[in-house]
């Protein structure tokens, strides 16, 4: 940009161009610059392009088109400011003169602002959602009508509360658009009292209510209190209308600040509101049928596309009147939910928030590992999970209640009397207490998010392995003393030691199934990660295997004292029904690498090679994080093509995996007849064992002979163990 | 009102030219295509930053002087490896299905592994099969998923192709 004008007259009459929103000050003045811009434009040939030092091809880029309605977000669509739009009759209050029209187009509103605030929670920004409302971008006018004014309070209130929640649960990257409020007006004074605000204005409803149905049975009304709107017919349907809309309002706020009391005192609370909005909810979608018939004109179009109830557009929506505070860019046209759609994400939303409300708190690691997992398989949005990581990890502690050395010391399976050891202001443990509270909030995060994360998180596990390893020999290389602490030193370290190796495989374990439900691997992979998921099984199997029998020990000296019955002796002997659910794991993952070895040996079909690089490359790719944190050892890929190399229909005859897997699968399941979860699996691996044992008898018997024989890989009853599907093409 | 099917082009494969990218004359042809099939607006300054620095890895092809495809790609230092990404591919509807797509990117990832560059990367849709399957053949692996990444809500693959170390010359 030139620091002197090179053309210092303005336009051809001397003066300035009129702008109507701009205007001309004291020290500022309009100059048409458009000679000046078609001389530059004649400056330059195509494809010529001025080099500063600062500005390459590269800053290029950023480049906008300035009138371009994709790349700038300054253009003016329909009004250049929120102003200016509320003085052309955008948002008028009252909505309507008409009472009857105007507390329809007040139900509208909420129904669309519904519908924005879910597709907000869905991954969109609150600017083109939520706060497209010209109503709630100046909620202060609004004030001389209660039903809005109230409702916009509490939705103001209410989106300022999910924001925090979110932002406290720092959840990263893809979904930071979310916590995005810059210049939006989030912060209202007096928004501390939204709910008696909207109980008050409830409370006027309710006698409306009542009224209009005392004067139905004849009885007299009270003659100061004027009804809802003009027409006595409607009166009752739109009061429940709006009850149950501003009622679910209610009680979705008295959700957000239960959970949000520290250490889940709050919880129980939660639930019971967490049930009136679903029934509130159930009332809403039960109104719409009311509010359709209620007008003589129909609307136009799909009425399930519509963001209201009703079926009618909302008056006071402005998508674009945000633009300039989204980005540089302009914000993507978004399709806002449909009202239907909106109401099903909010009843998923609080079934998946009640999951969380009626959790345990069990200050047992591994059930709570199992529980997250659990739950994350509903696949539940960022404001669930959000709610579940502050639930988990506050202040520093599980549940804001337990230091994680405490929950460290349980998980292995360690006596009470050790959890206040000195050893835990050892710097290796808190940073294992760090790295156990990173754990569950990356558990909560998003399945994409979560695999890289977990990824680069078992270098860091171990790291502290090792580290523990080496305090360990240093202190205890020498086996010589039989001090009682040191021997609890001892003990601690050992227990600990192990407990994080079998961690580790638990982690590594995740990564790899991950990998199924992101569908990160294409058939011709599923050999190679059957094979390393069946190394990872084998090492997590033996650690859990040594953690029981260990914590075994650990209860024995504590509770039963002496009496060693032939029964306790017995159930010592036994494996222990977790160890023999990984065991059916093991085998399942056997007989698939297996399989899948000998239909690539055998079939040529099925392994067509890439002419840029090898399977070598893929494993190393698919595996790295796994190799470089040496998990487990001694496994690569020439120790992979050792052992699938020398698969055929003949070997894979010879031994049927399956079998074992229905075998086991079979035995186990009284064990966890408590356990529905764990029973539920049981019942997937055993059809998953049954189908793949009869589908490897087919393809062992015709599958050289036969070309016709097609076989693929579905994932129909298991998350990650593939069912075989042999047709005939 | 149904769709009209859509028309396929009737060629022999051997018809179709491929060009590497041969100056100012061909960015145009590149423009229309893109701006045509993608749903991102590119300014002009996007081209021109790839198909100046790396016109060696831009290629066209065309059907008796027509225009039919385009893939333009960069190259260089990312994080101590030198890779390659894939940035546009697109080729016009009754052209496709040929094998026009899998042809553009073989040249353009021949010339990045002669130029010394150790992985190839790009981005893709999830729901793209055509892509996934294309990039697949070719030896790329999916090496993350990246959470809506796509203004629409739709997750992308980050695809990913290792080269083999190169062969010692004894």
């Amino acid at each position: 940009m030139a620091d002197k004008p090179v053309y210092e007259e303005a336009s051809i009459d001397g003066q300035p161009p009129k702008l109507a929103s701009i205007p001309a000050s004291d020290t500022t003045v309009w100059a048409d610059a458009s000679p000046l811009l078609q001389a530059a434009c004649a400056g330059l040939r195509d494809g010529e392009l001025i080099h500063g030092d600062n500005f390459n091809l590269f800053a290029a880029m950023s480049a906008l088109e300035i009138m371009d309605p994709k790349m700038d977000s300054g253009i003016v669509c329909t009004y250049y400011s929120i102003d200016e739009a509320i003085e052309n009759g955008a948002a008028p209050i009252p909505i309507s003169l008409d009472s009857t029209i105007d507390v329809r187009c007040t139900i509208d509103i909420m129904d669309h602002l519904l519908a924005c605030e879910a597709a907000w929670h869905k991954g969109h920004s609150l600017a083109q959602t939520v706060f497209s409302c010209i109503y709630l971008l100046r909620l202060d006018r609004t004030a001389p009508h209660a039903l809005l004014h109230s409702y916009c309070r509490i939705i103001r209130a209410t989106c300022k509360a999910v924001v925090s929640v979110v932002s406290d649960a720092r959840t990263h990257e893809e979904e930071d658009l979310f916590t995005m409020t810059y210049g939006l007006p989030l912060n209202g004074d007096g928004d501390d009292k939204c709910l008696s605000i909207l109980n008050a204005v409830e409370e006027t409803i309710s006698r409306q209510l009542r009224a209009c149905k005392a004067t139905s049975s004849k009885r007299r009304l009270p003659e100061d209190l004027e009804p809802l709107q003009s027409n006595s017919n409607l009166e009752e349907g739109f009061c429940k209308a709006l009850l149950c809309r501003l009622r679910f309002r209610k009680h979705f706020f008295h959700v957000l600040s239960c959970m949000k009391r520290p250490q889940g005192r709050g919880l129980e609370s939660a639930r019971k509101h967490i049930a009136s909005c679903l029934t509130e909810l159930e009332s809403i979608l039960e109104s719409a049928d009311f509010l359709r018939s209620c007008f003589d004109e129909s609307c136009e179009g799909d009425i399930d596309d519509k963001t209201t109830a009703s079926g009618f557009e909302p008056i006071g929506f402005d998508a674009m009147l945000n633009s300039r505070l989204s980005a540089p860019t302009p914000p993507r046209a978004i399709k806002i939910l449909s009202w239907k759609k909106a109401v099903e994400y909010f009843v998923k939303l609080l079934h998946d928030l009640d999951v969380i409300c009626s959790y345990s708190l069990d200050p047992h690691l591994e059930s709570l590992l199992r529980f997250v997992v659990q739950f994350q398989k509903s696949q539940p949005d960022l404001v669930a999970r959000s709610h579940l990581q502050l639930l988990l990890v506050q202040d520093g502690k599980l549940y804001g209640r337990d230091p994680f050395f405490a929950v460290i010391n349980k998980a292995a399976a360690l006596p009470e009397a050790t959890k206040n050891h000195d050893i835990q202001k050892n710097e290796s443990f808190l940073q294992l207490g760090m790295l156990v509270m990173n754990l569950l909030k990356i558990l909560c995060t998003n399945a994409a998010w979560q695999r890289r994360k977990l990824g680069k998180f078992l270098q860091d596990w171990r790291v502290i392995y090792v580290q523990l390893e080496l305090a360990f020999r240093n202190e205890y290389g020498e086996v010589s003393s039989s001090s009682n602490d040191e021997n609890t030193c001892m003990k601690i370290f050992q227990h600990i030691l192990l407990w994080v190796e079998e961690q580790t495989y638990w982690i590594a374990f995740r990564f790899l199934i991950l990998g199924f439900e992101l569908e990160l691997y294409s058939t011709g992979e599923y050999c190679m990660v059957y094979w390393y998921l069946y190394a990872v099984l084998i090492k997590l199997t033996e650690k859990t295997h040594l953690m029981m029998a260990v914590s075994h020990d650990t209860a024995k000296r504590k509770g039963k004292k002496k009496k060693d019955s032939s029964k306790d002796l017995a159930r010592e002997s036994r494996i222990p029904p977790a160890v023999l659910f990984l065991q059916c794991y093991i085998c399942l993952a056997e007989g698939l690498t297996m399989m899948l070895a000998a239909l690539r040996n055998e079939i040529p079909v099925f392994h067509s090679p890439s002419p840029f690089n090898t399977e070598h490359e893929k494993f190393v790719q698919h595996f790295e994080l796994l190799q470089r944190a040496c998990i487990p050892d001694h496994v690569s890929y020439p120790s992979y093509k050792e052992s699938t190399t020398h698969a055929r229909f003949s070997t894979l005859a010879m031994y049927n995996y399956f079998k074992d897997a229905q075998r086991i699968a079979k035995e186990v399941k009284s064990s966890f007849s408590n356990d529905p979860e764990r029973l539920a699996e049981l019942r997937k691996l055993e059809q998953v064992a049954e189908h793949n044992s009869v589908a490897q008898n087919v393809i062992c018997r015709l599958g050289a002979l036969d070309p016709s024989l097609k076989v693929s890989f579905e994932f129909s009853h298991h998350p990650f163990f593939a069912t075989v599907v042999v047709k005939r093409s | 009102m149904e769709a009209k099917p859509e028309e396929k082009a009737e060629f022999e494969e051997a018809e179709i030219e491929y060009v590497s990218y041969g100056g100012e004359h061909h960015l145009p042809l590149i423009m229309n295509l893109v701006d045509q099939e993608l749903s991102e607006p590119y300014s002009i300054f996007t081209y021109r930053y790839f198909v100046y620095l790396w016109p060696q890895l831009s290629f066209l092809a065309f059907h008796k002087g027509k225009c039919v495809g385009t893939v333009v790609c960069k190259m260089g230092e990312h994080r101590n490896t030198f890779r390659g990404y894939i940035a546009m591919l697109v080729v016009i509807k009754p052209y496709r299905g040929r094998g026009i797509a899998t042809e553009l990117v073989t040249r353009s990832i021949r010339m990045m592994m002669e130029s010394g560059c150790e992985e190839v990367t790009l981005e893709a849709e999830v729901t793209n099969k055509g892509a996934l399957a294309l990039y697949g053949r070719l030896g790329f692996i999916r090496a993350k998923r990246l959470f809506h990444y796509y203004l629409n809500g739709v997750d992308a693959f980050r695809l990913k192709l290792l080269f083999p170390p190169p062969r010692q010359v004894l």
